[in-house]
């Protein structure tokens, strides 16, 4: 076992240094963040000054062992446009992201696991056609269709606040977050709902099920008792690979509804060549990712020896 | 082991978790002597498709699809590429069946030019990722080793991605045009569609029949071409489905934020585009609304057609 | 794959927004790119009448959004909405009124000496900081030193060009501005290397700032450059909050003029500019707002019988950048014809809805003095002259033109029209295609660039010559002709009579005489020789709440001019 974490481990280190140098060279073919300010183009003299302050007139190679070396420590760096420490930039924006991530998957998680229980046990019925046809168009609209369409229709009335509002305006932080919330968590709540269904078709095929009902237990007790608690473990799975994937869904949720997270800096930064910022959040959702399937694969492994043997 | 779901692809991802619990694990009687039995497999297949309705519903609505695509350079009503300006933003009906757009261009026959780079895009796409991630993951399936560690790792570092700054650089690098984009796509793509296919493989490796083949002395090619291959796609060949879907909203995506074909070209990303510009002006929702529709009817029915073709693979399913 | 490639999209929606404002001073996408005027009658809506100023009263809170600037602190305030911000904070030598004319700040006089190589300013004494300290020469000097610091490495600091002692700043070995001499602390006196009549009119642009001795240098003293001590009529109410807001309020010892008459001044950051500005102001958010183009003739309807709309024509200009020492451009004839073959009112009505002015002359409208209306002959539609001119100049039917860019900024349909007009009307092949504007720039700086691009112009000063010295001298491609360009004449335009005449007029010291040459380079260059295509001109419109205030009018740099606003 102990072998087997420390290839995984091992692995997992290689990952996130090989996606670093191919996001490092991307972002340095992406261009000069410093030829330009407005239209106007930046005097050769200026450009020089900038590169030398941001360490950008040093080899690549060398530009990219100093990153490493500032990363271990810590140091994420200073941003182009605005020159503030990276870290304060993404510590601002990180608690409003974790939040709307958090709670969109309150959100997706009980809408897709309860139709999804819907469209498996009654299956083929009205309901499940239902679902089938609203989770397959929730996937294919696209995110900011539904979030245009909601911020026109729902924001400023009831509880949610007026989009766009004064920043002296409070709103409290549940109203702020909920209409983004459902916006980022509809897509998502279409996927479970689909898993949720294979999934609990596959185990009301088992023989454990076949034995429960034979013992005579009541339908409600053989689905929410023994069918649900074991098909729920591979949305329990995605919900927990999903988070990188909610951290970059919120670009666009964030940006309609004016929240200030992650996203919407991520977005911001590709937009200025804000190369040490995106360089900062890419990074860190490549390590999320790495993390996260690296846990999962030594669970895996600790539960299944076939898998680590192999 | 593919038990992780990619979170880069959360479409694949699903797909991929629901291919698995119908794929080979279970596999539907190893069929392995030859033509005929797998052209009965296909057989049987297309009996119990036939019977689910909603797939039967996407597939003709599909096969519409591809003749309205076909024949769009004859039924389309105006180039799509014509302006008027004295006809700008005209509203649905009349001459024009779902108006203009802010540049006097017929809405329908751009919609219809979008259909046609749509499938276009979306099958090429689906075909350049196929054979990549077929190729690579049967290679890493199958031998193992060195080879699978090499094609694993490398799909690990292209999931490990944020598919946004994925496509955008890859993209970018490679310049403007529908078949830099298609490049992107299949950039993107393959690694989902190898670990689908090295997934297959592994179990399929073990499985008693081609432990049978071996010990007959059969080639590796031999095997792998006749008796693994033919099984192990099955899964992938339904996936590629809903990766033509997944190809469809991804290049109208990029088209949406300017990156990938040209400006002016009639594509249902870049219409949206266009038409939310005008979201605040009263009465001209039609502008985005049409082509998003467009959007998602296309991915419906590859997902109704794809869906129909899994359940159709298990009969355990049914 | 599906969602995140979404993401991409939604996030596509605040791109316009963002580029927009991110040069909306510089360029000319503040408000969604409304050009017009009331010079030509064929299209363009008029400008609304000037308000009267009244004496206010004090109190009231004014509220409007911005998008996310990139600094707030003089050393590198660089988009207008930076800019507009700094504005309030600081008042500097001299200020320019709503039109462009140039009035006293903390400067009462200023003059040159005979070749314009030394300015001396007299200062008015005992005005304040925020902070209390005095205000005097040494606060200029100290102002100007930080920016051309090398170690400030300043984007704006090229507005010193020209100050003795600057170079050696930036080159960081010196840590003085040897041209700058504050011993007297009621007179400011400015050596220039290049000698130039008009520089005083460079110092209204906020780089000129003075700050006070606590504000360091920006790398060290980073609490400054959040919330900037100035000398204006406003005062920051706690640091700027990034992404949410800023709040400004009233300086009570300022005593350049009267006091503010507002309260409080609340700046909202908002996600999508204009678009939001427009949603805010129509939810009653907001107290001033620009609008994305789609809007205006909708919001024009709405707000203008309300005595709520204000249409400018402003500082700018839009044009098509032309590489005329390529081919297919490099024959004049080929310019001209390709000029005329755009049908300008025909793209202002469509695709603008009529809000726009199109251009007959470089320098715009808003320059009264200089403007020479109908100077581009070749500026107006003419189908037939542009085709025979295409003819003589071997611009055959099929020729490829390249036509470029930058995307997400509101520019992707009215260049579909004009590659439309040029395919449609010469028979040309034009390769459009739009790039993000780093590329764009990139592009068009390289030596074998040909055809035409998509360009803008705002003057950093209100003076001709911003127009023209920049854009079209010699000196400012700054490059051989193997080279990449590096100043902001890509086209390369090159002639020895213009350069000469721009160089007498900034020798000449009577305004009207080096007003009179720079309107004869500008005949040279745009009339004669055709170097630039212009298409419209800039013109702004606003929403303002007339319910609540009085005195709202649009600066010279297109921003509420919250100083003299007063609630009714």
């Amino acid at each position: 076992m102990g072998k087997f974490v420390i290839r995984r481990l091992a692995q997992a280190v290689m990952v996130v240094i090989a996606a670093t140098i191919l996001l490092f060279i991307g972002l340095f073919v992406l261009g000069d963040p410093f030829a330009s300010s407005g239209d106007k183009v930046v005097p050769p003299e200026t450009q020089a000054i900038l590169r030398e302050k941001f360490g950008m007139d040093q080899s690549l190679p060398m530009q990219y062992l100093t990153y490493l070396g500032n990363l271990v420590t810590g140091d994420l760096g200073i941003d182009l446009n605005q020159r503030r420490p990276v870290a304060d930039m993404i510590g601002a924006a990180l608690p409003n992201t974790a939040r709307l991530a958090l709670i969109a998957i309150i959100i997706d998680v009980i809408i897709g696991v309860v139709a999804g229980i819907i469209a498996a046990v009654w299956r083929y019925s009205f309901w499940d056609v239902l679902v089938t046809i609203i989770t397959t168009l929730a996937i294919g609209v696209p995110t900011f269709v539904i979030g245009v369409w909601l911020r026109q229709t729902v924001s400023g009335v009831w509880i949610f606040p007026q989009v766009p509002r004064s920043f002296t305006e409070l709103a409290p932080w549940y109203t702020e977050v909920l209409l983004p919330a459902v916006t980022l968590a509809i897509v998502d709540a279409a996927f479970i709902a689909r898993l949720m269904r294979g999934s609990m078709l596959e185990v009301l095929r088992m023989d454990y099920i076949r034995t429960a009902r034979a013992k005579g237990l009541g339908e409600r007790t053989v689905i929410m008792k023994h069918a649900f608690r074991n098909s729920i473990i591979p949305v329990v799975t995605y919900v927990g690979i999903s988070i990188g994937i909610l951290l970059g869904g919120a670009i666009i949720t964030e940006t309609l509804f004016q929240y200030n997270g992650v996203g919407y800096l991520l977005y911001r930064s590709i937009l200025q060549n804000n190369n040490p910022v995106i360089m900062a959040i890419v990074t860190f959702a490549v390590l999320i990712y790495v993390l996260l399937s690296m846990i999962v694969d030594i669970l895996y492994a600790y539960l299944d020896p076939r898998i680590r043997l192999s | 082991m593919t038990t992780t779901p990619d979170p880069a692809t959360a479409a694949q991802a699903v797909f991929v978790e629901s291919a698995e619990h119908a794929g080979p694990g279970e596999a539907p009687e190893p069929q392995q002597q030859g033509k005929q039995k797998s052209h009965g497999q296909f057989a049987d297949m297309w009996r119990r498709f036939r019977r689910n309705r909603l797939a039967m519903a996407g597939l003709v609505v599909v096969v519409i699809l591809i003749v309205l695509a076909l024949l769009q350079p004859v039924i389309s009503p105006y180039d799509p590429y014509d302006q008027n300006l004295l006809n700008t933003l005209a509203s649905p009906g009349g001459d024009h069946l779902m108006g203009t757009d802010a540049l006097g261009r017929d809405l329908f026959s751009g919609l219809l030019y979008g259909l046609r780079l749509a499938l276009l895009v979306g099958l090429l796409t689906m075909l350049g990722s196929m054979t990549l991630g077929v190729t690579l993951g049967a290679l890493a399936g199958y031998r193992g080793k060195i080879a699978d560690g090499l094609v694993m790792r490398t799909t690990d570092i292209f999931l490990a991605f944020p598919f946004l700054i994925g496509a955008i650089l890859v993209v970018r690098t490679f310049g403007t045009g529908v078949f830099q984009v298609i490049i992107a796509l299949v950039i993107l793509g393959w690694p989902t569609a190898a670990r689908l296919m090295r997934g297959q493989i592994l179990a399929l490796r073990e499985s008693e029949y081609v432990e049978a083949a071996r010990s007959i002395g059969a080639s590796d090619w031999r095997i792998v071409t006749r008796h693994i291959l033919p099984n192990a796609i099955q899964p992938v060949f339904i996936y590629s489905f809903t990766s033509i879907g997944v190809a469809v909203v991804a290049m109208a995506s990029l088209a949406y934020l300017g990156v990938g074909v040209p400006p002016d070209t009639p594509e249902w990303g870049r219409m949206i585009n266009m038409g939310i510009e005008q979201v605040q002006v009263a009465g001209k929702d039609f502008l985005w609304m049409f082509p998003s529709a467009a959007i998602c009817l296309t991915t419906l029915v590859f997902a109704f057609v794809a869906d129909g073709l899994r359940d159709s693979l298990d009969p355990k399913l049914r | 794959m599906r969602k995140q490639a979404w993401l991409r999209a939604a996030a596509g929606l605040t791109a316009a927004a963002l580029v927009l404002t991110a040069c909306s001073q510089k360029s000319n996408e503040g408000s969604g790119d409304s050009d017009g005027g009331d010079s030509a009658p064929s299209a363009g809506w008029p400008e609304t009448p000037d308000v009267e100023i009244k004496d206010g009263k004090p109190g009231g809170t004014f509220r409007f959004g911005i998008t996310e600037p990139t600094a707030i602190d003089p050393y590198n305030g660089q988009e207008s909405e930076g800019l507009l911000v700094t504005k309030q904070l600081f008042t500097g030598l001299v200020q320019a009124d709503p039109d462009g004319n140039i009035e006293p700040g903390v400067a009462d006089k200023w003059e040159a000496n005979d070749d314009c190589s030394q300015w001396t300013f007299d200062l008015k004494t005992g005005t304040k900081f925020h902070n209390g300290e005095e205000v005097n020469s040494e606060s200029f000097k100290r102002g100007w030193e930080r920016v051309s610091a090398k170690a400030s490495a300043s984007e704006v600091a090229y507005h010193l060009t020209g100050i003795e002692g600057f170079d050696e700043m930036q080159a960081g070995t010196a840590n003085a501005l040897s041209g700058v001499d504050a011993s007297d602390p009621a007179k400011l006196v400015v050596k220039l290397t290049d000698p130039n009549c008009e520089w005083y009119v460079r110092t209204v642009h906020p780089v000129f700032s003075p700050v006070p001795s606590t504000a360091g240098a920006p790398a060290t003293n980073t609490a400054y450059v959040e919330a900037p001590i100035g000398n204006g009529p406003f005062m920051m109410d706690g640091p700027w909050q990034h992404d949410v807001g800023i709040k400004l309020k009233r300086f009570e010892d300022y005593s350049i003029g009267h006091k503010a008459y507002l309260d409080s001044v609340e700046i909202t950051i908002t996600a999508n500019g204009s678009q939001d500005e427009y949603a805010g102001y129509q939810n009653g958010t907001f107290d001033w707002a620009r609008m994305p183009t789609p809007v205006l003739e909708q919001a024009r309807a709405t707000y203008e019988p309300q005595n709520q709309w204000i249409t400018r024509n402003t500082n700018g200009m839009n044009y098509l950048l032309v590489m005329g020492t390529q081919k297919p451009l490099d024959d004049v004839k080929a310019r001209k014809a390709l000029s005329m073959a755009i049908d300008r009112d025909a793209i202002i009505n469509g695709v603008f809805k009529g809000s726009m002015t199109p251009a007959t002359a470089f320098v715009p409208p808003v320059f009264p003095d200089a403007f020479q209306e109908g100077l581009c002959e070749a500026c107006t539609f003419n189908l037939d002259e542009a085709k025979k001119l295409a003819k003589e100049a071997g611009l055959a039917e099929g020729t490829e033109l390249n036509f470029q860019f930058n995307v997400d900024a509101g520019h992707e349909e009215w260049t579909a029209a004009i590659k439309d007009q040029l395919e449609t009307n010469l028979g040309l092949k034009v390769n459009l295609s739009g790039v993000q504007f780093p590329d764009l720039l990139n592009n068009e700086q390289q030596p074998g660039a040909s055809g035409i691009y998509r360009a803008a112009w705002g003057a950093d000063y209100p003076t001709p010559s911003n127009f023209l010295q920049p854009l079209l001298s010699t000196e400012a491609i700054g490059a051989g002709p193997s080279e990449p360009t590096t100043g902001d004449n890509r086209g390369r335009y090159s002639n020895e009579k213009f350069d000469q005449l721009l160089k007498d007029g900034f020798a000449t010291k009577d305004e009207a005489e080096r007003i009179k040459k720079f309107q004869e380079a500008e005949k040279i260059a745009i009339g004669d020789d055709q170097a630039l295509i212009p298409l419209w001109y800039r013109t702004q419109h606003r929403l303002a709440n007339t319910e609540k205030f009085i005195n709202l009018r649009m600066d010279f740099s297109e921003n509420p001019d919250l100083y003299e606003i007063s609630i009714k």
